[in-house]
């Protein structure tokens, strides 16, 4: 997580350069959903829009990571909290329209920094299937229901980046060892309503 | 001998000598030597404890081990086939009386049979082929509290590690799941609980 620094807010004042409103918001949010590594080339592409040189254009596109980043950071919500982040002399309209597309992107950023959270490996699926055995090498005649359950299981997305690794687990479980783990599922389910009770 | 309900196979000639012999033991010596062999029957990984058992057996009736073995491996191919083609007691008491054994001997050790047929069903089954069984299930709950990314979260989240036997070998499987998901899989596991209970 990025942290603001001085030099942030002078380099911010490049977007009095942006053609358009439009331009600014789409900057916004690219350079929010860029991980660190990737701002390099953003910065890249911004460049000719903006009519700048490559350093100002990386200045630029850093600060704007920052600020988006330190704003979903701290879970601020507010305009109030938001202007009070930018310094005395900056431009006001800038300063009126950063905020403003904050605002509007500030829950669905949210959704997405948690959603790229690091994690255990994520259920993503679930599927199951209930056989009948009638008869194996052990026994000739039989009639012993059994499930079969597929979990899609996806690797931790941060480190799969645009490639996320999904396994596929199918495991067999009896009657006895499904009453056992339904047992433990609604003690579970007890618990967790015993915390949203409180 | 007429076609046998336990198997399709010819059966062995020293089988008929072995029943032979067994007629000569006395009722009491019988229902013993039956009752060492279901004993190994319902608990096969004890197989010390049978040959001690039938060790002691050979003694204390004066019978030599050798051929006490070989009786009680022709005995027991009518309960192994008997066990993998679901006969009644009546079809192994038929059985027995086939390959030689005297009615009442044959009746005896039908009447065990029928007694120990569960526990023997049920352990049949249980060597049934199973893939990737689902041995244990252990979970975690909690809040996670913060991240580099948002400093105040909140959000709830469950971990289950579930242990899967994958040929001889125990591979544990992590998994994370959301609230949502969490009620979604329970309310999923139990339809498969219902549709379990309809067939069996």
């Amino acid at each position: 997580m990025a942290a603001l620094r001085d030099g942030d807010f002078a380099a911010l004042q490049i977007l009095l350069k942006a053609p358009s409103k439009d331009a600014v918001r789409q900057l916004c949010q690219e350079c929010f959903s860029s991980p660190p590594a990737a701002l390099g080339p953003l910065a890249q592409r911004a460049c000719p829009g903006l009519a700048v040189s490559a350093q100002e254009a990386e200045q630029l596109v850093s600060a704007l990571h920052n600020l988006t980043r330190h704003v979903v950071y701290r879970g601020l919500t507010g305009a109030e909290d938001i202007l009070r982040l930018f310094p005395e002399n900056f431009h006001q309209n800038l300063k009126n329209l950063l905020t403003k597309i904050i605002l509007e992107n500030i829950s669905a950023w949210r959704s997405e920094a948690q959603a790229s959270q690091i994690s255990l490996p994520r259920l993503v699926d679930m599927d199951w299937r209930v056989d009948i055995k009638t008869s194996s090498d052990s026994i000739v005649r039989m009639a012993v229901p059994t499930c079969l359950l597929q979990l899609k299981i996806q690797e931790d997305a941060a480190l799969c980046g645009n490639n996320p690794v999904v396994s596929a687990l199918t495991v067999e479980l009896s009657k006895e060892t499904l009453d056992t783990m339904l047992e433990g599922l609604g003690r579970i389910r007890d618990q967790l309503s015993a915390v949203a009770n409180k | 001998m007429g076609l046998l309900n336990f198997t399709r196979e010819p059966v062995p000639e020293a089988v008929s000598a072995d029943m032979h012999n067994l007629n000569q033991l006395s009722a009491q010596q019988f229902s013993a030597l039956t009752e060492v062999l279901f004993r190994f029957l319902t608990e096969p990984k004890e197989v010390e404890r049978f040959l001690t058992q039938l060790s002691d057996f050979a003694t204390m009736n004066k019978i030599s081990l050798g051929p006490l073995k070989n009786i009680v491996k022709s005995i027991l191919l009518v309960p192994n086939g008997a066990l993998k083609r679901n006969l009644s007691s009546e079809q192994v008491r038929a059985d027995f009386i086939a390959l030689g054994l005297s009615e009442e001997k044959a009746s005896y050790f039908a009447e065990q049979w029928k007694v120990n047929s569960p526990t023997l069903t049920r352990l049949a089954v249980g060597q049934t082929l199973v893939i990737n069984q689902l041995i244990d299930m252990e979970w975690k709950f909690g809040v996670t509290a913060g991240s580099s990314e948002l400093e105040k979260v909140g959000s709830i989240f469950l971990q289950l590690k579930l242990v899967v036997k994958k040929g001889s070998q125990l591979e544990n499987v992590y998994v994370e799941l959301t609230l949502p998901q969490f009620y979604s899989f329970l309310h999923e596991m139990e339809r498969v609980k219902t549709s379990l209970e309809s067939f069996s």
